[in-house]
């Protein structure tokens, strides 16, 4: 076991339950590695998952305290749970099914409320723990389990729908980018606010199997690095490119919403205070 | 001789009846249930509210809405009651007491929230101020639909549930006081089923001067090492688990070990089960709390809880006076069903406000004869003592109840 | 450049003080380490491990330039590379 899962993973939840190949277990190394950067201590990092391959994968391996809420509720938790304590930092693993499909009425409230979690979206495009149905971020056209004619929908991007919604940090990476996700997962913990990390990953099982026609592990990977890049290895365009980076850094800049709860009770108690001396002070 | 010079044996099991007579200084108000289930929060040591407003509960959200901020407790507005249980059931785990209230519409989207807070052993008070439905039905009309939505709040199964019920005001104070003391006694979500008349209707209220010096608040307590989940035990008076405070709990959806892993073996879900169950099961006498009258020489016996409750006791007390020998059973305690209130084997007469027959069903199984379980439904309004009256008349003389308007009677 | 490469580098620069290790019981035989790796360290086992697959090892740690591509391309938390202690910065 590398250093850092020895000193923030439990051991006996090592290895984990993602199939071989699967970029869940890369990210949560970059994680780590984020979260060893910034000197923050397991006792200082909470991790919330939710339902869906991430949020099983990623559940019960941080050492310190985590939670697996039901499917697309974990900000709804983090949210009561950020009131009570709110000195800890947040790091809300989830895939695009629990974010940005059953969990987005909440997904979208945090980030107005600007909650002072990181939400990391890993998005393997499709529902994969069930088969491989396709998801809202499935790209237009691709295959899947429950799109056997092409995906006909239209997909968007989280990124968007928060950005809209009031986030304060918002930033794409891929399962390519290990030094940028690092990065800008140390940028998102730096903002006291509602932080939104979303990091395409890529399924061997499913998506790759009826998507994109293998379980080639290298196949799939190398899919995801020419999306990233925008060119193939022949050196023709694909067809289409996912926009990385920061893509938008508003840190700080606004009240975090348990901060704007404390402030608002700290008024009244004054208030109350106040009238109390001054009916004092009439007697 | 007026109803109240009738000499009845007028009985109340519940741990307030002690609270009221201790010398507690306080003051008389006029208010409304709501107020009073508010104030029973507050004074419990509810510390975050979270929740959507909602009719007969939006009162609830106000009133919190104003008092927590003075007691350095939160008010969340979530975005649908759905987020609001769930919120509730973080700030829990965080070691903050909490609450939420809604009626039947947002009561049918906390099932989820219900199933992750009783496997996780969460405390934490539900309020239910049910309505006519299905869903929005009649917005001010009060309901009673949610009888076994409350002890099967979530799927799966595998699980034993609380619910209390007040029926007047001062009662939904002290029974509120009670209900998150049982919450973190078992670890569990308790269920406050109110409606719409006892949530809106104003009374008397006593409210003690100073929360802090009520002696029978148990306090939030948390537990700091394993197990986490005593699976297998159905110990009562663990504490809470918190998150936060580097015990390295791990809280899931999923059925679990003491250290909270997700497990897929049969012997976890056997483990698992037996102390969701017996925790509750095993410690029936904690939970017991009902209001009896007459019941030493009753031939038939109304039975009724919340507000319908109300004027059915008066029902009772009239049938009496014209001759009846009438007893009236209302209990508090829904769930776990208080079975040992009905092994007499006599007439019972069940009102409730619900047309398909609900306490009807737990009353038929736990009485010795079913046929002598009778059934008078309403809808949308509570039962007139003059219903009342006929009804266990009817049942005297003649073994039914006769033809009433809008009264339901069948049960199948 | 490319994220895979077939064909591996003769090492050159920092070779050779590298110490590389793998958790073999934890690996999923996935291969990434050893197509990102520009040089020739890795190698399959020709013995299953206990979960079932075919682990990767190290089979030419001099080999290693630290490029320390593979300890970030690794799904399951396996691989570990450092300095080796004698070329440890020891730090003033």
């Amino acid at each position: 076991m590398n250093k850092l899962a020895q000193k923030y993973l439990r051991p006996s939840q090592i290895p984990t339950k993602a199939c071989h190949g699967c970029g869940i277990g890369m990210i949560e190394n970059w994680l780590l590695q984020a979260i060893d950067e910034l000197s923050l201590d397991q006792d200082d990092v909470i991790f919330g998952t939710g339902i869906g391959c991430v949020g099983r994968q990623t559940y019960a391996t941080w050492g310190g305290d985590n939670f697996g809420a039901t499917h697309g509720r974990a900000l709804a938790v983090a949210t009561g749970l950020k009131l009570a304590q709110p000195d800890k930092k947040y790091l809300i693993v989830v895939g695009d099914g629990d974010a940005a499909s059953i969990g987005t009425s909440h997904l979208i409230h945090a980030a107005r409320r600007n909650l002072g979690v990181v939400v990391i979206c890993e998005d393997n495009m499709g529902y994969e723990s069930t088969g491989g149905q396709f998801s809202p971020t499935t790209p237009a056209g691709y295959v899947t389990n429950s799109s056997p004619y092409g995906m006909a929908e239209p997909s968007f991007d989280p990124c968007d729908v928060v950005k809209a919604a009031g986030a304060t940090f918002v930033a794409e990476t891929t399962a390519t980018q290990w030094h940028q996700t690092v990065k800008v997962v140390k940028k998102a913990l730096q903002n006291d606010g509602f932080s939104f990390v979303h990091v395409r990953f890529p399924c061997n099982e499913n998506f790759g199997a009826y998507a994109l026609g293998t379980r080639d592990t290298l196949k799939n990977l190398e899919w995801i690095y020419e999306h990233t890049q925008g060119r193939k290895a022949d050196g023709s365009e694909t067809d289409f490119t996912w926009e990385t980076g920061i893509k938008h850094d508003a840190s700080n800049s606004r009240p975090e919403f348990s901060k704007i709860m404390r402030d608002m009770n700290v008024r009244v108690r004054e208030e109350m205070e106040a009238k109390r001396r001054g009916a004092l002070a009439e007697a | 001789m007026s109803t109240l010079d009738l000499q009845t044996n007028e009985i109340l099991v519940a741990p307030w009846s002690d609270w009221e007579r201790r010398a507690v200084k306080g003051r008389r108000l006029l208010e409304a249930g709501t107020y009073a289930l508010t104030e029973g929060a507050i004074a419990a040591g509810c510390r975050v509210f979270a929740g959507y407003p909602i009719t007969p509960a939006t009162d609830i959200a106000e009133y919190m809405s104003k008092r927590l901020p003075q007691v350095g407790g939160y008010y969340v507005q979530c975005e649908d009651e759905l987020a609001g249980m769930h919120a509730c059931a973080g700030a829990s785990l965080g070691g903050l007491k909490a609450m939420t209230a809604t009626s039947g519409p947002g009561y049918t989207l906390m099932h989820d929230a219900y199933g992750w807070s009783i496997t996780n052993e969460i405390p934490l008070v539900v309020v239910d101020a049910m309505r006519v439905g299905p869903i929005s039905g009649i917005t001010g009309a009060p309901g009673q639909g949610e009888f076994y939505i409350a002890r099967y709040c979530t799927h799966g199964g595998n699980f034993e549930t609380i619910v209390l019920s007040p029926s007047s005001v001062q009662e939904a104070f002290w029974l509120t006081i009670d209900a998150f003391n049982l919450s973190e006694r078992f670890r569990t979500p308790v269920t406050i089923l109110t409606d719409q008349v006892v949530s809106d209707m104003w009374e008397d209220l006593f409210l003690p001067d100073d929360y802090d010096a009520l002696d029978f608040v148990i306090p939030r307590t948390n537990n700091m090492s394993m197990p986490f989940y005593p699976v297998g035990s159905a110990e009562l008076d663990v504490a809470p688990n918190i998150i936060g405070q580097g015990t390295g709990v791990c809280v899931s959806a999923y059925t679990h070990t003491p250290e909270g892993y997700d497990i897929e073996e049969m012997e976890a879900q056997w483990a698992q089960t037996y102390r969701l169950v017996n925790k509750i099961r095993h410690h029936r006498p904690e939970l017991t709390r009902y209001e009896t009258v007459g019941l030493d020489d009753a031939e038939v016996v109304a039975v009724a809880y919340g507000a319908n409750a109300r004027t059915v006791k008066t029902g009772v007390l009239e049938a009496r006076r014209r001759g009846v020998r009438a007893g009236f059973i209302r209990p508090i305690t829904l769930w776990p069903f208080l079975d040992g209130l009905f092994a007499v084997d006599r007439h019972y007469v069940v009102c409730e406000l619900n047309y398909d027959g609900q306490l009807v069903r737990e009353v038929m199984r736990a009485a010795p004869d079913k046929a002598k379980v009778h059934f008078m439904g309403k809808s949308a309004e509570l039962h007139t003592v003059a219903e009342v009256v006929a009804g266990l008349d009817g049942v005297a003389r003649a073994g039914r109840i006769p033809e009433l308007p809008y009264i339901w009677t069948e049960v199948r | 450049m490319p994220l895979f490469k077939t064909e591996k580098k003769p090492s050159r620069g920092p070779a050779g003080k590298w110490d590389v290790v793998i958790g073999e019981d934890m690996c999923k035989a996935c291969g990434f380490c050893l197509a990102v790796c520009p040089v020739d360290v890795f190698a399959w086992r020709t013995q299953a491990n206990k979960l079932g697959w075919f682990p990767m090892f190290t089979a030419k740690e001099e080999n290693c330039i630290g490029c320390m591509l593979c300890y970030q391309i690794c799904p399951d938390f396996c691989i570990d590379v450092a300095l080796k202690p004698e070329f440890a910065p020891t730090g003033d």
